[in-house]
């Protein structure tokens, strides 16, 4: 029996699937209202709730998506972090300082990860020194090209924790190193992440600590945990406790693994989550999401935290309904909830239960704040209701192409990707969230694309959360000239020969990537480890080449261990 | 988060699939430090500044600044194309308004591609900056452009493409013609008979730093600039003046390029050559993007710079005070075109400037003779007619009627045509009617 729970905005979703005569099925789902100051007590009601009428014995797997960390950096509920940074030369690093324990010191590594200059062991002890003195208990210390040589960090990391290699940190609660975000090249992106994990590290692992202790009151301690990623998938408590940044903005990735799950997308497609205030967008390309190029955006702040490409837009059930001069428009305003369940002003859902598309709440509710409203712009109420469903499908519509367009108008760096250049052209639109169904119609007149609601929508999330597999990426660069291959997240180094080509980078990847989650105690199968990119230039000293410049980059692509309804 | 002070675009094409050999300077690493240190330095992050996918140019494109023997295709790859497309790219966002300003980092580059393209020349087949903007004057009328080539070799094919336009200022600087590739670029190279003066070059002895340089821009470029009043300046931005680069001899910096294109403030800037692709490329690269988007370069350094980098000679600093003290009167007031029998330049015969070229390919080993004739005309600049053969190619014709041509000039253009069609011995005709938009190809 596998558990997810969706700690959204407004309520926690908890399912309980059950494989039965070769079915995945919900065995049982609850949803309760959410506790922002305590979101513990939030999903240990939902956990409760649920297993009420399932055996917790029978359970193997609990899949959490919380808030937590979203909102401890939106609402600034953090720590302070010592940051200290080797920038070398380029732009100013205190252009982007994320906070005032911000130390810039003299270092230089190159983009092939040649030490230009070495960190001096002076500057690095004063900067270590002040943030003690200011009682700064943990520490985010992050190179320029780290990802090519991780040394400067490693002596920042040293002197951080007052130990000469990799013995456990004894002076400083944690300390994370820019290197083990990841491959990608981007130092203020590394920076802001290195921080926000740093940051939320003291609150999250107290929640992740009273997960465990609340799982053994309700028997649940045998149960493996796991977190949700913001790109669509999952990763182990006890990694997540050292990578809790990438537990942000994983409510929106629940959503979408849902509709995977209960749906067989295998074209081109769009999903469309509308909910109460937003409607978010997300891509398909072949049946899997796509993800943003680099990483997402936090509190004003872009980060390397892979997250799955998502536009958010003011149009849900609860917008409200406006007329400007001519104009009936939707949102983006939430102003209280709909006149069917009680508001004044008529909404987006009152529209639709005006057209006959839904019957929510009171409809007569609804007609009658729609006639008031109408009336008070001297306009029938039917051509109120009518204008408005057309808005908010239109603003949808349009919202969509956009992305679609921007995600086609991304860069590409050889003629072969840009004359063969793969385009997203939407084939399909799966629907999900409370006005689904009502808006199936207007959105299909729009789209003119075959349109899809799954059943089990409500809790789609939930089931999302419970079924997303465990993913992970590496980047492994290699340079025959040096004789090194290093894959940074893992931060493994090995000595490689001279003759050392894309064939073996791209195993060594692989193997890589499936050792690093067994060792997490996941099982890969060899085939779900793709390739993203490979590539291998020769590099050249005068007119004789001098070895070659290797990157891979491997991924277990995003997705879901079952599908709903078979196995 | 950062702010651009002015909104830039940059056009990133590496050509990662396409080299002229395994070990040649223009193979497929060239950008790729570059592209690792924009991407580490975040440099798409900032407000304003953003990256756009390369436009593909068309056989059209190409056909507007060139006559390409025996057709496009055959001297034009797809990497040519999709690099010409980038530059045309670059200028759209300009053009349209989405952008201040535009860098082309693509490659292969264009600089040394001529009128006539037979093959590759100093690695380039055809020019980027006049496919570009011809593109600009076919879509957005006639335009008064100054193009500044800082590339380290003279730029000599773009000097031949404008040759004859007053409508476009080339002011080429280099390292001085007699000590590098192509070997031309001297200061009595004017432009032609009715286009004295738009054609400027600054030839700079080997071993000019970043002092030598700036003070070359300050009392030559920016005056001539600033008396020219462009609609659109262009920067063909080749960076092999580095003191690292492998195949030049100069000593300028990353500072040094970013500071002279902060004073040049170009619209539009498209790369050209470069070959210290791990050690120069990506600083000089970053430093003209800051540069360009009105931002803090101070910080960008070269790992092995040196004061001793940037050093100059004091002879070089006096033969550039020099140059400096005659090379604006070369635009102000141009010496007249002395069209005599035994000028080198060229002579007006029967109503037509005539001038006779040999051409060498270096990349391809192709030698080309051609004769190049322009109409004598008050109203107009006059239709030309070039005929040319090669080791390549037999005996070839070109002509082309301007975009401003009169009536008489474009009915000799076509009567040329018709009887060249008729009776000359012609392998190739290319006409190209830029008034009326009309492209004839003949003979394939």
């Amino acid at each position: 029996m596998l558990l997810g729970i969706d700690v959204g905005g407004t309520h926690t979703d908890a399912v309980a699937l059950e494989e039965r005569g070769g079915c995945m099925e919900t065995a049982a789902s609850c949803k309760v209202p959410t506790d922002h100051d305590d979101l513990l007590g939030s999903v240990t009601a939902a956990l409760r709730e649920v297993l009420r009428d399932v055996d917790p014995a029978r359970a193997v797997a609990l899949n959490l998506s919380t808030t937590l960390s979203t909102n401890a950096i939106v609402e600034g509920k953090v720590e302070d972090v010592g940051v200290l940074v080797s920038a070398g030369p380029g732009i100013d690093p205190h252009l982007f300082m994320p906070c005032r324990h911000f130390y810039a010191l003299d270092g230089y590594v190159d983009h092939r990860g040649n030490e230009v200059r070495a960190l001096r062991g002076g500057q690095v002890r004063e900067a270590v020194e002040a943030c003690r003195k200011d009682g700064v208990r943990v520490f985010a210390a992050v190179g320029k090209f780290s990802t090519r040589h991780p040394r400067h960090e490693r002596v920042m990391r040293n002197a951080l924790c007052a130990v000469d290699g990799d013995e456990p940190c004894e002076a400083a609660d944690f300390v994370t190193m820019g290197h083990e975000l990841g491959g990608t090249l981007n130092f203020p992106r590394r920076v802001a992440t290195a921080y926000y994990n740093c940051a939320v590290w003291r609150v999250f692992n107290e929640f992740a600590e009273a997960v465990k202790r609340s799982l053994d009151d309700l028997g649940l301690g045998h149960v493996r945990v796991n977190v949700l990623k913001a790109d669509g998938g999952t990763m182990p408590l006890a990694e997540s406790r050292r990578m809790p940044v990438q537990s942000i903005f994983s409510g929106p990735a629940a959503s979408v693994m849902g509709i995977v799950a209960l749906c067989d997308i295998v074209h081109d497609s769009v999903i469309l989550d509308i909910g109460g205030t937003t409607t978010d967008i997300a891509v398909f390309a072949d049946g899997a999401p796509l993800v943003e190029r680099e990483g997402i955006d936090i509190g004003s702040l872009p980060t390397l935290v892979r997250a799955l490409k998502v536009r958010s837009i003011g149009m849900g059930g609860d917008s409200a309904i406006s007329v400007l001069a001519d104009e009936v428009r939707v949102g983006p305003n939430r102003l209280g909830p709909s006149a069917c369940h009680g508001g004044e002003r008529p909404t987006l859902t009152d529209a639709l239960n005006w057209v006959g598309e839904s019957e929510v709440g009171d409809v007569e509710a609804s007609r009658h704040a729609l006639r008031d409203y109408a009336a008070s712009h001297t306009m029938p109420a039917e051509v109120l209701a009518g204008r408005a469903v057309e808005y908010a499908s239109r603003t949808i519509h349009r919202e969509t192409r956009a992305l679609v367009d921007e995600i086609n108008a991304k860069p590409v760096y050889t003629i072969h990707e840009l004359l063969e250049g793969k385009q997203v052209v939407p084939r399909k639109i799966y629907l999900m969230g409370g006005p689904a169904e009502s808006m199936r119609g207007p959105l299909f007149e729009r789209f003119k694309l075959s349109v899809e609601v799954p059943s089990d929508y409500a809790v789609a999330n939930a089931i999302g959360a419970a079924l997303t597999r465990t993913t992970w990426d590496l980047e492994l660069f290699a340079d025959t000239e040096r004789n090194v291959m290093f894959i940074p997240s893992l931060s493994y180094r090995e000595n490689i020969p001279s003759n050392y080509g894309l064939e073996q980078a791209r195993r060594d990847a692989v193997n890589q990537l499936s050792m690093h989650l067994d060792a997490m105690g996941v099982k890969l199968d060899k085939d779900e480890a793709q390739i993203t990119h490979a590539s291998s230039f020769n590099m050249v000293k005068g007119f004789d080449m001098v070895g070659r410049n290797i990157r891979v980059r491997c991924q277990v692509r995003p997705g879901v261990t079952h599908r709903m309804g078979r196995v | 988060m950062l702010k651009a002070d002015k909104s830039l675009g940059i056009i990133f094409f590496p050509a990662f699939d396409w080299a002229i050999s395994p070990t040649h300077p223009e193979r497929e690493e060239r950008l790729l430090y570059t592209q690792d240190q924009l991407r580490e330095e975040g440099i798409f992050d900032i407000e304003g500044i953003d990256e756009y996918k390369p436009s593909v140019a068309s056989v059209e494109d190409v056909e507007r600044v060139h006559f390409c023997f025996p057709d496009v295709p055959s001297v034009a790859t797809r990497s040519h194309m999709v690099s010409a497309g980038g530059a045309i790219r670059a200028a759209e966002l300009v053009m349209s308004g989405e952008k201040e300003r535009a860098f082309a980092m693509v490659r292969p580059p264009g600089h040394h591609a001529m009128k006539v393209v037979h093959g590759s020349r100093g690695f380039c087949n055809i020019n980027i900056e006049a496919v570009m903007l011809e593109h600009i004057r076919a879509r957005h009328g006639r335009k008064r452009v100054a193009i500044v080539d800082t590339d380290c070799h003279h730029g000599d094919g773009t000097q031949d493409v404008y040759w004859h336009d007053p409508d476009t200022l080339f002011i080429s600087m280099h390292q001085d013609g007699r000590t590098l590739y192509p070997g031309s670029g001297f200061p009595e190279e004017l432009g032609g008979p009715w286009a004295r003066g738009r054609n400027l070059n600054i030839p700079l002895p080997p071993g000019t730093s970043d002092e030598g340089f700036l003070a070359v821009m300050e009392r030559v470029v920016m005056p001539i600039l600033e008396d020219f009043g462009a609609d659109l300046v262009i920067n063909s931005a080749g960076q092999d003046n580095h003191f690292s680069d492998p195949i030049t001899n100069m000593n300028l910096s990353a500072q040094g390029y970013a500071r002279m294109n902060e004073m040049l403030a170009p619209d539009i800037a498209v790369l050209e050559g470069g070959y210290a692709i791990q050690g120069a490329l990506p600083y000089v690269n970053l430093g003209l993007c800051l540069a360009m988007s009105g931002m803090d370069y101070s910080g960008v350094r070269e790992p092995d710079f040196t004061p001793d980098s940037v050093h100059q000679e004091k002879r070089i600093t006096e033969y550039i005070d020099r140059l400096c003290d005659v090379m604006p009167e070369l635009y102000f007031n141009p010496p007249a075109f002395d069209g005599s029998e035994k000028a080198r330049e060229g002579v007006i015969s029967a109503g037509w400037f005539v001038r006779h070229k040999d051409i060498y390919y270096d990349v391809d080993n192709i030698s080309e003779a051609q004769t190049e004739m322009v109409r004598e005309c008050p109203d107009c600049r006059g239709t030309v007619r070039v005929e040319t053969r090669s080791t390549n190619n037999p005996l070839c014709l070109g002509v082309e009627v301007p975009a401003d041509a009169c009536d008489a000039c474009r009915d000799e253009g076509y009567r040329i045509l018709e009887e060249a069609q008729l009776k000359g011995g012609f392998r190739y005709i290319q006409f190209i009617n830029r008034r009326d938009d009309e492209v004839v190809r003949h003979g394939f």
